[in-house]
């Protein structure tokens, strides 16, 4: 019989295994604050705070919104269309041929391609009397359909107007309508007469 | 029991984070989701699928196709490409600035023809930095946005799927086993008559495929007074014996058109690639 067994049967028999207690020793806790910690940078990092519209390999709203494409020309076009559907196309057509007797042309019309001060001056202003389009004279009267009209929307439905069925005279900015506006605020609804 | 209350809790705590996690969290996040639109453009993403399609949901749940086929792409990265779209008016300017910022200029027609795709592979900084010089040096330019990973190098979409895609599935269909190509796509990929000779004979339009034939969804009758409108245009070494024809039932044809329904391919905010 070996010394360790004779010291076992030595003990009281209702001995019963006993536990000491101690402490967590400093570097666990110290590694679990770590572990936490840069769990908590990749968070912060890579999760875009739960946002719903952020998928990886986005990482968070702010990248997700650096990759949108621009709001280009051809947004603005669809947006000016949608404008010019409710205001303009009643009278000149979704097609922008007019019709007879009631408004003008806007496909290859002279008055897309002037400044945008005066093309500005009609929606915002009105047009009353005898004017000349593509070599025909009109006298008509029109409401200043645009004068409630946002400048980005006016700047987008005048986009339209410009860019559309057949114009290529350029795209106008949101800026270039508040200061037609602000030009032409105060003064009588546009003078009839040609373009020069 | 010795410390019951102090198990319930815990079993409780348990249970309750696991249901937050996998219930509730979710909720909150997607809960709300509703239709959306399509990047530059007012129309709204998704349209519900049109009612032979939504009852084809029922017999591709049936046929147990979700087991082989999942319906989500995955995306692992993005990248830019610069395209120049007008040279402007001083072409020689432009074409110094793209000398400088690297462009591989070898074919002797530059910069023609317009559209030309000058740089790829770029960072969004890179292009936004590319295009900014080119810009000023008086041409235009446009930054083209694409997914890359594996899904999208296989031609199974042109980006990841994202929850509106699924917006008006019940039950979602996702799949995890991809035993046979993913489904996000297939819509876009083929057309309801090229489903339905697949369906009912895999090998007839793609050489080595391993799906079984779903001959039940068809049947095969003797030519009546007239052939059947509806009758598969099989290849001689699939068609029936002369005189009888391959007629899909309702199912295969709710089937196809749930098939021919599945495109994810606008580009969204939560997933942009232009144009």
């Amino acid at each position: 019989m070996s010394d360790e067994l004779k010291s076992n049967i030595s003990q009281p028999p209702d001995a019963g295994p006993t536990a000491s207690r101690s402490t967590v020793p400093i570097w666990i806790i110290l590694l679990t604050l770590l572990l936490l910690f840069l769990g908590a940078v990749y968070f912060d990092r890579h999760s875009g705070w739960f946002d719903k519209q952020v998928y990886a390999p986005y990482t968070s709203a702010d990248e997700l919104a650096s990759y949108q494409p621009k709001s280009g020309e051809a947004s603005m076009l669809a947006h000016g269309k949608a404008v010019y559907e409710t205001y303009c196309g009643l009278c000149h057509g979704s097609d922008g041929l007019g019709k007879p007797a009631q408004a003008p042309p806007l496909a290859g019309s002279e008055w897309a391609a002037k400044d945008i001060t005066s093309l500005a001056r009609i929606p915002l202003a009105g047009l009353n009397g005898p004017i000349q389009v593509k070599g025909r004279d009109w006298n008509l009267s029109m409401a200043p359909m645009g004068a409630s009209l946002s400048d980005a929307d006016l700047a987008a439905v005048l986009t339209c107007i410009r860019e559309s069925w057949g114009n290529k005279n350029g795209a106008v900015s949101a800026d270039e309508v508040k200061a037609a506006r602000a030009a032409i605020s105060g003064h009588p609804p546009a003078a009839p007469n040609s373009p020069k | 029991m010795k410390n019951g209350a102090l198990i319930f809790l815990a079993v409780f705590v348990a249970l309750g984070g696991s249901w937050c996690g996998f219930v509730l969290a979710p909720e909150l996040q997607l809960g709300g989701a509703k239709q959306t639109t399509i990047l530059n453009s007012s129309d709204v993403y998704p349209v519900g699928r049109p009612g032979e399609a939504t009852q084809g949901s029922s017999v591709y749940r049936a046929n147990g196709c979700a087991v082989c086929h999942t319906e989500q792409v995955r995306q692992t990265g993005i990248t830019c490409e610069v395209v120049l779209t007008d040279a402007g008016k001083t072409p020689a300017a432009v074409t110094k600035v793209c000398v400088d910022i690297g462009v591989n200029m070898t074919d002797r027609t530059w910069p023609l023809p317009l559209p030309k795709t000058i740089l790829t592979g770029l960072t969004k900084e890179e292009a936004d930095a590319a295009s900014g010089k080119i810009t000023t040096a008086g041409g235009k330019v446009e930054i083209h946005i694409a997914a890359t990973g594996p899904d999208i190098a296989r031609g199974w979409g042109m980006r990841q799927s994202v929850a509106e895609d699924y917006l008006y599935d019940q039950p979602v269909q996702l799949g995890s086993l991809r035993a046979g190509p993913d489904l996000a796509n297939a819509g876009a990929r083929a057309d309801a008559n090229w489903q339905l000779l697949h369906l009912y004979a895999p090998k007839s339009v793609m050489k080595g495929s391993t799906m079984p034939p779903f001959r039940y969804l068809f049947e095969v009758r003797k030519i009546g007074r007239e052939p059947s409108p509806d009758a598969l245009k099989l290849p001689p070494e699939f068609a029936p014996h002369a005189g009888y024809e391959v007629v899909p039932t309702p199912e295969a044809m709710e089937l196809a058109a749930y098939l021919s329904s599945l495109r994810a391919t606008a580009p969204l905010y939560s997933a942009p690639i232009a144009p």
